[in-house]
């Protein structure tokens, strides 16, 4: 009787009698792919000039390429209703007394079904696939490249399919009714994800020291352990690659094999627990809510507990103050208490099993705290962690305000982001063998207990406590740390540090004055050299110009600016005022008026020789002032700041508040003055205002009592126009 | 030849089949009667290999049923609600069951449809409940299964159709290894048909014999004696299960052949005794009444 004629007319059955489900996904399939592609099409044939590809391109690298991602949202709640239909029979007392007595076993019914679920999909997806296929070769652009981006799109959405539908089938399988059935296909399909999330917002709110740089863009949903979950995997299978370099982000967007392995891996494991939940189920157990009592208990802890910490972040999103604990305590006790009563409720079917179980709400109750206990005491010591030198391979440090040099990274087809420094360093420094770094490390992770918090409070500004402790963390800045170990793991620190505490400037001086700190955290030095800018923008204090190189004469100048970087120390720095900034820009390919900066403005010191005479050799002379002549007139505006910026030295917990503004500055009338005399000692005492974003926080040299502006006789568009006196320099008559 | 050992299953914590033992012979017509809950659809579901007894075995033919195709080729089961394929016609039905039992006749499935007046082509789900019965029983009979499990078949079927399908038992039965168990709560009509009954009750037994030998060995009398002396004397001598006195008329129901009984009831010169037959509904409320299920107590 059980022969394989048997198990394919089990097969064809069952997609007979489900025929309305690969007609479903028939129209879905043709409007996800015949449709959109015409439509995409048609933007080539309409606005010719907005793609830097042609649609052969198009079609290879992105519709059968990284734009399976939109297909595979679709192919998941394709894979859900294939699954819960395919299985709802398990529901069914009378469904079930059918199949189950008929001469069948087990495992070939739940393979026959299996498979039929999985061809109601592949077969109308294959076929609308190949329309594709015909509609590009009919329009000439199907080229021979196009074929393994087809084949490995066919086999990507076949993956995920499996893998989605495994799931609902094992949800199906471990629960007795169709609703449940559908919440529990959410639940699994994408626990891993909220846990994910829910750890990310546990550490930000709780971890001083908590910083992620892994992958931009989805920086919660890329951790290693709990990437168990089917919408975790698409996630990360689809992730924004993590570049921090231009050559990289040249690449087209390409499958990690690895991965995709991992993800057949998933599929095949899902889909033996899902016939071993199969297996084991009791055909009584129709119309029950959970097939398996022994479940129930671990069920209700893994969904009570994250959820009511979920509930805890919705109620502090709503309130007026997003810091207090009081509405996180309060909602994570809400949610708690009705997420347990729901679920009871969903056990039992009944409301009055609301309140049964009452040691298993208690246990819930103390696994709930304790996570709460141990995120909000640091119980495992996450902001006190600093490894040993002999765990590690390299660091990377970023010491935030000095010399914050903006990466814009331009990519070959889908745009460009931008990369903070912290997040291009913490990429591309390998420091070792400077044991200032550890050093630093280990004071900052100290220091870092004492360093205190406020949680925000209406008044707060006139406590002594928060004047006296506001007063002693004036000088604190964010230095972050990357600790690369042996095993390849990196993890990631944010510390505040002391500038006023002498030892911590020296250790500070150390790290700056490393080659390897200078080379690691300017963008430039790392593949400027083979990369041909559209210009390099010079400006000085007063003027600004672009200069387009040849690539021997940009290379030419990032050797000599690297050669007298490298050479600068943090003392000077320190007391040296820069004379003017140098940045490599890139058009940008959708709009040549646009520029982007790829290298940030590099300052210019004085002592910068070799660069200065270069730039000149160039065309531009860095150390040529405007005359008084050349000035209609100067304002000087004296402004006051009325209540102190007290949000930048003492942020309240949740660091998301750190950058709301409670300051308001104060301007008195401008002053002009045109008096040629005048203008010249303004012009000698002044700076452009935007070099001083360079050492922010560092150098204490400029007064910022007075903003000053200049009217130039001839306009000079390209000048930030705000500029500064040195601190000590003001002109008695100001 | 199917064969219950010990065989047990809970729903929870409720014992719907409790250590039951149970044989069932060949080419005989088994009746299951019991009281609501007694697990007779249980047992007849373990028996179909629906479900798992939660120990003890069930074996068909001396091989455990739970999981194993090859038998439970042999078995085909008509539950109490029998599950028809959405929208499906009974020659799909027809369709749908050829796959799975080879042996099924679909020249005679026709033929018989014809009998029955049902048109083989109109949906199911318009059909009436009686015609889905007649429906679920021409196709059991058409796999051409050697056990055919009933539960609660001849409940909506008419009276003529009922005699028609007894008609069909019988001519299956003379023709061919066939072997129906009938679950049922009506009692007469499993009197004209079964050659043997099980009594469940509250997940257990409580008898299982040949229906003409459990009526040859349980009798209802009606009696009067000449005085109180005699009456006690006499019925000391009984097996009674149940006993009833409506002023000096005595109404006992009696275990005991028939000889035996008037024997003993002879000896003391009654001025009046009758044995009068049982009916299977009778036993059946006798034995329940004997282990608590006493209609009285559901009525007063």
């Amino acid at each position: 009787m059980i022969s394989r004629n048997l198990f394919f007319k089990l097969v064809k059955q069952d997609f007979k009698k489900r025929i309305w489900c690969p007609i479903l996904i028939f129209v879905t399939c043709f409007l996800g792919l015949e449709v959109r592609m015409l439509m995409e099409m048609e933007t080539f044939i309409r606005y010719p000039d907005a793609h830097s590809y042609d649609v052969a391109t198009y079609l290879r690298e992105y519709f059968f390429g990284r734009e399976a991602l939109d297909m595979s949202i679709l192919v998941c709640l394709v894979a859900f209703l294939c699954g819960i239909t395919g299985y709802a029979y398990l529901h069914s007392k009378v469904q079930i007394d059918l199949y189950h007595s008929l001469p069948v076993s087990r495992a070939q019914f739940f393979w026959a079904r299996y498979l039929s679920g999985t061809l109601q999909f592949f077969i109308p997806f294959v076929i609308n696939v190949m329309v594709c296929v015909g509609i590009a070769v009919g329009r000439r652009t199907f080229t021979i490249e196009t074929i393994p981006a087809i084949v490995s799109f066919i086999a990507i959405e076949l993956i995920i399919f499996i893998l989605a539908y495994s799931v609902a089938v094992l949800a199906t399988a471990l629960t007795g009714n169709i609703i449940i059935s559908i919440l529990g296909t959410g639940v699994l399909f994408a626990y891993s994800t909220g846990i994910e999330v829910l750890i990310f917002l546990m550490s930000a709110r709780f971890f001083d020291t908590y910083v992620v740089y892994n992958s931009r863009g989805n920086f919660a949903l890329n951790g290693k352990i709990w990437c168990f979950s089917p919408l975790s995997m698409i996630i990360k299978l689809f992730a924004s690659p993590n570049n921090t370099t231009m050559e990289d982000a040249q690449k087209f967007f390409k499958y990690d094999t690895l991965y995709v392995w991992v993800l057949v891996v998933a599929a095949v494991l899902y889909s033996l627990l899902a016939y071993m939940v199969f297996r084991k189920r009791a055909s009584e157990s129709a119309g029950k809510s959970i097939a398996f009592r022994v479940a129930e208990p671990v069920i209700k802890t893994m969904v009570v507990i994250p959820t009511a910490f979920l509930v805890g972040f919705f109620f502090c999103s709503i309130s007026y103050n997003t810091d207090t604990n009081e509405w996180f305590l309060f909602g994570v006790i809400f949610g708690f208490i009705v997420v347990c009563i729901l679920m009871e409720i969903i056990y039992r079917m009944d409301l009055q099993g609301a309140l049964m179980h009452k040691k298993q709400f208690l246990f819930n109750a103390v696994c709930t705290a304790l996570v709460f206990v141990v995120f909000r005491y640091d119980v495992a010591g996450f902001d006190t962690y600093v490894p040993t030198d002999a765990q590690l391979q390299s660091c990377a440090v970023s010491i935030s305000d000095l010399m914050p040099l903006q990466q814009h990274i331009q990519l070959s087809d889908f745009g460009g982001h931008y990369l903070s420094p912290a997040q291009y360093r913490m990429a591309n420094m390998e420091l070792q063998g400077n044991p200032s770094v550890m050093e630093l490390a280990r004071k900052a992770a100290k220091e870092q207990l004492a360093y205190r918090y406020f949680d925000y409070y209406e008044g707060i500004e006139e406590s002594s406590e928060y004047i006296e402790i506001l007063e002693r963390q004036e000088n604190y800045c964010v230095i972050d740390f990357g600790f690369k170990f042996l095993n390849g793991k990196t993890i990631y620190r944010k510390y505040m540090v002391d500038l006023a505490d002498a030892d911590t400037l020296r250790l500070l001086s150390d790290i700056f004055n490393d080659y390897n700190y200078k080379i690691g955290s300017t963008p430039v030095f790392n593949d400027g050299w083979k990369i041909a800018f559209d210009a390099i923008r010079c400006e000085n204090n007063f003027k600004a110009a672009d200069i387009t190189l040849t690539p021997e004469k940009q290379s030419k100048l990032i050797e000599i600016y690297q050669k007298e970087y490298t050479k600068l120390t943090f003392d000077i720095v320190m007391h040296t005022l820069p004379i003017g900034t140098v940045d490599f820009v890139l058009k940008n390919r959708k709009n040549p008026n646009y520029y982007s900066s790829y290298s940030g403005e590099m300052c210019i010191y004085p002592q910068f020789t070799e660069t200065i005479a270069l730039i000149q050799e160039y065309g531009f002379d860095i150390l040529e002032n405007p005359t008084a002549e050349e000035i209609e007139f100067i304002q000087v505006q004296k402004e006051e700041v009325v209540s102190d910026p007290y949000y930048r030295y003492a942020p309240y917990y949740n660091t998301y508040n750190d950058m709301e503004v409670k300051e308001s500055i104060q301007k008195a009338d401008p002053v002009e003055y045109t008096d040629k005399e005048q203008i010249q000692q303004i012009l000698d005492n002044i700076i452009s205002d935007k070099f001083n974003w360079q050492i922010n926080g560092y150098a204490d040299l400029l007064d910022s009592q007075y903003s000053i502006e200049i009217r130039f006789k001839k306009n000079n568009p390209n000048v930030y126009n705000c500029y500064r006196f040195i601190k000590g320099q003001v002109p008695a008559f100001i | 030849m199917i064969t219950a050992v010990n065989a047990t299953k809970y729903f929870g914590e409720v014992a719907a089949v409790n250590d039951i033992n149970v044989t069932i012979k060949n080419r005989e017509v088994f009746g299951l009667i019991g009281t609501n809950g007694a697990g007779k659809s249980t047992f007849l579901r373990m028996a179909a290999g629906v479900l798992k007894p939660d120990s003890g075995k069930i074996f068909v033919d001396d091989t455990a049923v739970y999981e194993n195709p090859s038998v439970k080729a042999d078995i085909f089961y008509i539950s109490d609600e029998q599950y028809f394929l959405p929208n499906a016609t009974p020659r799909e039905m027809a369709s749908f069951y050829a796959d799975y039992f080879p042996a099924f006749d679909r020249i005679r499935f026709d033929e018989m449809l014809g009998n029955f007046q049902l048109k083989p082509n109109r949906r199911i789900n318009t059909f009436s409940k009686g015609m889905k019965k007649q429906l679920s029983v021409l196709l059991g009979i058409c796999t051409n299964t050697k056990y055919l499990f009933c539960d609660e078949t001849f409940d909506g079927l008419d009276p003529v159709m009922r005699q028609a399908v007894k008609s069909i038992f019988a001519g299956e039965l003379s023709e061919r290894d066939f072997t129906p168990v009938i679950a049922s709560h009506n009692l007469r009509e499993l009197e004209d048909i079964c050659d043997c009954v099980g009594i469940l009750h509250q997940g257990g037994v409580l008898m299982q014999k040949d229906l003409e030998e459990m009526k040859l060995n349980i009798h209802n009398i009606q009696c009067v004696f000449q005085n109180a002396e005699e009456e006690k004397a006499a019925l000391g001598l009984l097996d009674i299960v149940k006993a009833e006195k409506r002023g000096s008329l005595n109404i006992i129901t009696v275990r005991g052949q028939e000889k035996d009984i008037l024997c003993k009831i002879n000896m003391f010169s009654p001025i009046f005794a009758e044995i009068l037959p049982l009916t299977l509904e009778e036993i059946f409320i006798s034995e329940t009444e004997v282990v608590g299920y006493d209609i009285k107590k559901l009525i007063f």
